[in-house]
């Protein structure tokens, strides 16, 4: 910022970025914040401290952290093999591995509804044994892993590509083994991708609708997410309710992203 | 340069210490120092979107309360809400629901089509499986200033009519069956009344939300003129402070009723006793007291008088005047409206 201020002119493409960026971002969450404290604070207070809303909150947190701790181990394995090995098919499996970002949350939600689900092609199996993953907590578990697992590889498979192979084949060269190598040598270097991508998937399981909605069955007090929470709470006509839980989660959101952002910043890339 | 140092500890400690916060306020209730709440019994209930505030508000209270001054057991109700059909389709897909309480009955036969339930199992139920009434009826803005009256004055050109979406609503069911049978019951001599004002009301049709409470939604949030739905949902709406709205009684009008399921496959046997207990209070007379302050009319009539608030119908119609569900469905609902009234407005 300060370095910008410093430029001539700044001022002009400045204001012109915050012009567009008002109606299409600014103003939207100011709204927002707006109607959670139509009813002042006390009202935002009770508002989220109803059981439902929050249960929602803290389920999602819960999942978000499962999803982020998951995904981190999944993420950074599938990094590794996929920048360390060559195979056939390579290419495809990334651009599979990528899909989540491009195909409908809702068509996720869908997928694993017919896979898992009492109808579904494993689920049908399950089910008769008393193993029901859909429409439980398991269920949304599952939704959030497969909608939010390219964000790390997204994070740590371009690092992973840059790190200087010679420590690498150093390591192996004086006889440490695969993994030591792994442990010892090339995961250090990814610690701070790690954390980023690790933050950037807790964020978006935080938000993600689209998948939870099919594969959770919306129980309030059991399954029910924050945003679906704010849904049901919106299309109840709760507006302040739905308001103030989603103020917490853009403001989680928020401070996460400024955690994030701050993590890729110059100063502490060097440590 | 002491300064730098604190910043930069903060800096790298600020994602630890905050995400460390949100972990421990996400897993407060369940750490082991709680008594726990979690290991006890829960019923999971399903129903269509306006219950939600009579269920939540007053009747899981007061069964709790009941079963815990009966039994001594504490137990949970999970609730689940939304468009009737959305719910069957839910149910049909495999939510634990153990009860089911459905806008209309074709969307307990498509249970039983599906093999969830038994087929008109709910009919064993006393009142035929049927737990409360709401007669349909039209919602305005305050002062009424399209000066509508009845089912006749929203098929006048230029009313923005909101409706529920038949594929998902049991509200929108109801709502043809209420407008075809306003029209069909004003002019019995006339085989064709009902479809025209049927299609005169569709014309106008600005809106379909997915459940009446969508549609109640949308219209407080501005939209349209005019909106068709339960009188609880009316009232609800038209009450609480909300910019008032008036609530329209037709002459003519559908009674819904509301049919209630038991999902067997989903009660393990020592649940039964409790869901069974809560099958029984729906029809007790506490219960139905509680749905009659709820805005739910009561299938006992005389309990209907303790609400000040219910309007009067010249003629209320029950959907056994056109021959019960199953006739109505295929004559009025996909005869008249889906095969006449959308085909002549090219939907």
């Amino acid at each position: 910022m300060s370095r910008q201020g410093g430029q001539p002119r700044a001022i002009v493409p400045v204001g012109i970025l915050l012009l567009v960026l008002l109606p299409l971002l600014l103003l939207p969450l100011g709204a927002m914040f707006v109607f959670a404290f139509s009813g002042g604070w006390s009202d935002f207070r009770a508002a989220l401290q109803t059981p439902e809303a929050e249960f929602a909150l803290r389920f999602s947190l819960l999942i978000a952290f499962a999803t982020a701790a998951i995904n981190a181990l999944l993420g950074t394995f599938a990094a590794y093999v996929l920048t360390k090995f060559e195979f056939p098919g390579r290419g495809l499996l990334m651009t599979l591995i990528n899909l989540p970002v491009a195909i409908p949350t809702v068509v996720v939600g869908t997928s694993l509804l017919l896979l898992w689900g009492p109808i579904g092609l494993i689920g049908r199996w399950l089910d008769p044994q008393g193993i029901q993953p859909m429409f439980a907590p398991a269920g949304v578990l599952l939704a959030h892993l497969f909608v939010t697992f390219p964000y790390l590889l997204g994070t740590v498979k371009p690092l992973m590509g840059e790190l200087e192979t010679t420590y690498e084949e150093a390591a192996l060269t004086i006889g440490a083994s695969r993994w030591q190598t792994f442990w010892h040598v090339i995961l250090p270097g990814l610690r701070p991708a790690i954390f980023t991508g690790a933050l950037l998937t807790f964020a978006h399981s935080l938000g993600e609708f689209g998948a939870t909605v099919m594969v959770s069955g919306n129980l309030r007090l059991k399954t029910q997410t924050a945003p679906l929470y704010i849904y049901s709470q919106f299309e109840t006509g709760n507006i302040a309710g739905a308001n103030a839980v989603a103020a917490v989660l853009a403001t989680v959101s928020f401070i996460i992203f400024v955690v994030v952002l701050g993590s890729l910043s110059p100063t502490r890339a060097r440590q | 340069m002491n300064l730098r140092r604190v910043r930069t500890v903060v800096r790298a400690m600020f994602p630890i210490v905050f995400m460390g916060a949100l972990f421990l306020y996400a897993l407060w209730p369940w750490l082991p120092f709680h008594d726990d709440t979690r290991t006890r019994r829960t019923i999971v209930f399903y129903g269509f979107s306006v219950l939600e505030a009579p269920i939540v508000e007053r009747i899981s209270p007061g069964f709790l309360k009941a079963w815990k001054d009966s039994t001594g057991e504490s137990i949970d109700l999970r609730s689940s809400f939304a468009g009737s059909g959305t719910v069957t389709n839910q149910i049909i897909t495999g939510v634990p629901a153990q009860l089911a309480l459905l806008s209309l009955e074709p969307d307990a036969d498509r249970l039983a089509e599906a093999g969830v339930v038994e087929p008109k199992s709910w009919r064993k139920l006393p009142h035929d499986g049927i737990v409360n009434r709401s007669p349909f009826v039209i919602v305005v803005r305050a002062g009424n200033p399209h000066g509508i009256r009845d089912f006749e004055d929203l098929a006048r050109p230029g009313i923005r009519v909101v409706h529920p979406d038949p594929l998902t609503s049991g509200a929108a069911s109801w709502s043809i069956v209420a407008e075809y049978g306003a029209g069909a019951r004003a002019h019995p001599e006339d085989p064709q009344a009902g479809y025209r004002l049927l299609l005169g009301i569709w014309k106008n049709v600005v809106a379909q939300a997915a459940s009446a409470r969508a549609a109640m939604a949308q219209f407080e949030n501005g939209f349209g003129d005019a909106l068709v739905t339960y009188e609880v949902e009316a009232l609800a709406g038209a009450h609480a402070g909300r910019p008032a709205f008036e609530v329209v009684y037709p002459r003519r009008t559908v009674l819904s009723e509301h049919p209630l399921v038991i999902v067997d496959r989903n009660i393990a046997a020592p649940d039964r006793a409790a869901v069974d207990a809560l099958v029984r209070y729906l029809w007790s007379e506490e219960g139905q007291r509680a749905f009659v302050r709820a805005n739910f009319r009561s299938v006992v009539d005389s309990l209907n008088r303790d609400n000040p608030r219910f309007g009067a119908i010249e003629d209320p119609f029950l959907v056994e005047a056109f021959g019960g569900w199953a006739r109505a469905k295929a004559d009025i609902v996909d005869g008249v409206w889906k095969g006449r009234v959308l085909e002549e407005l090219g939907r």
